[in-house]
């Protein structure tokens, strides 16, 4: 019978909570902070156009797919720089990863300017 | 006698007969025979305006003669012309002619042909206009203005439905939409200061409560001009943004490109001895 989620303290949430402290790598929570940046960013940013006003449309389209792409290209340097994935990226090395993510952020910046306006 | 012919036959084209009217005579009369008007029309000077009614008959009769030699002609194309003056309307009435050149014709107003055009109280100008040639003979063609009539006015001519088309159309008002409005300078304030500012105090508490950044010295000299280089991808792309041209941005991107390569390569092998060495 599953535990009631309110106080106990092996509630799914906490433990899930537990092991990822327990079990993540400094560097990945390095990574995983980054996220959660770019996540609050583009969250405040569509909140602002939804309550407020979209004028200009442009600028807000540049805002916040660049929070998106960037969050996409960390995302996948995670996943591929994760020991625990050696076995699916057999022939990335970490370091390849991070040329790849220094490659796609300048891209992706490029364009994020260009809307800008 | 060869040179003399053509000449001849110049000299007959140019002398081409004349055509003219002998006893032009109308008459304006009702129905039942009682005659009102009734006078010769003269072709030095037209006889004063006409007046019908609902009731009468104009009738008019001439004889079309050749002017030289007197002897009847039937030509062609003999028309009666209404022309209103004030309106430009106008009608055509053809004339049947017989072969002495002799024409009648009746207009009567209780059964009007469908030539009359469409008239006001403005009197209308009455001409004839012969013209075409028999078969032996060309005469130059004649136009004679005979009278001026004044019939009953029609009902008015309904306008075509094109009319409207054919003269000036009202000025085309367009109508845009309103410029888009700025939100109040304080909201937009406390947004940015949230945009900008939130998200970099969270991460911040988030880096800075780890027990150690796990960052590479990013001082040494293997990795610095790595670091440098992308530091002036970034520099290069706000210069873009304030005032270069793309053309500018892609030569110095290229340039930098090639640049970043090599520090990238010299940065991240030394990163990867010491990954591989510990």
């Amino acid at each position: 019978m599953a535990a009631p989620s309110s106080s106990s303290s092996s509630s799914p949430v906490l433990s899930l909570w537990k092991a990822y402290h327990q079990n993540t790598s400094d560097r990945l929570k390095f990574i995983d902070s980054f996220l959660i940046f770019l996540m609050i960013s583009g969250i405040i940013q569509f909140v602002y156009c939804v309550l407020v006003t979209n004028f200009p449309f442009n600028a807000f389209l540049a805002g916040f797919s660049s929070t998106v792409g960037q969050f996409v290209l960390t995302a996948s340097l995670r996943s591929q720089v994760n020991p625990e994935n050696k076995g699916v990226f057999k022939d990335v090395s970490p370091e390849r990863a991070f040329s790849d993510f220094v490659l796609g952020s300048i891209v992706l910046h490029f364009f994020v300017f260009n809307f800008l306006g | 006698m060869k040179l003399l012919s053509p000449l001849l036959l110049l000299a007959a084209a140019v002398n081409a007969s004349i055509l003219t009217l002998q006893s032009p005579k109308f008459t304006i009369a009702t129905k039942d025979g009682q005659q009102s008007r009734s006078e010769p029309i003269s072709l030095a000077q037209k006889p004063s305006p006409l007046h019908l009614s609902q009731t009468d008959i104009l009738k008019l009769t001439f004889q079309i003669v050749d002017k030289s030699s007197g002897n009847g002609v039937q030509p062609r194309q003999v028309f009666l012309r209404f022309y209103d003056e004030e309106s430009g309307e106008e009608g055509i009435q053809p004339l049947r002619v017989a072969s002495t050149g002799k024409v009648k014709f009746d207009l009567d107003m209780s059964k009007p042909p469908l030539s009359i055009p469409p008239t006001s109280t403005a009197p209308l100008e009455v001409s004839l206009f012969i013209g075409g040639s028999t078969t032996s003979t060309s005469y130059s063609p004649l136009k004679m203005d005979l009278f001026s009539l004044h019939i009953p006015a029609s009902h008015p001519v309904p306008p075509h439905p094109d009319e409207a088309s054919f003269h000036l159309l009202p000025e085309i008002e367009h109508t845009f939409r309103p410029d888009p409005k700025l939100p109040p300078t304080f909201i937009s304030a406390v947004f940015a200061g949230a945009v900008i500012a939130a998200p970099w105090i969270v991460l911040l508490g988030l880096w800075f409560s780890l027990p150690s950044l796990p960052l590479p010295s990013l001082a040494s000299p293997s990795i610095l001009p790595f670091t440098l280089s992308i530091g002036a991808f970034e520099f290069l792309l706000y210069k873009y943004w304030v005032e270069l041209k793309l053309g500018d941005v892609l030569f110095y991107g290229a340039i930098l490109g090639g640049v970043t390569v090599f520090t990238g390569r010299t940065a991240l092998r030394a990163v990867e001895q010491r990954r591989v060495g510990k």
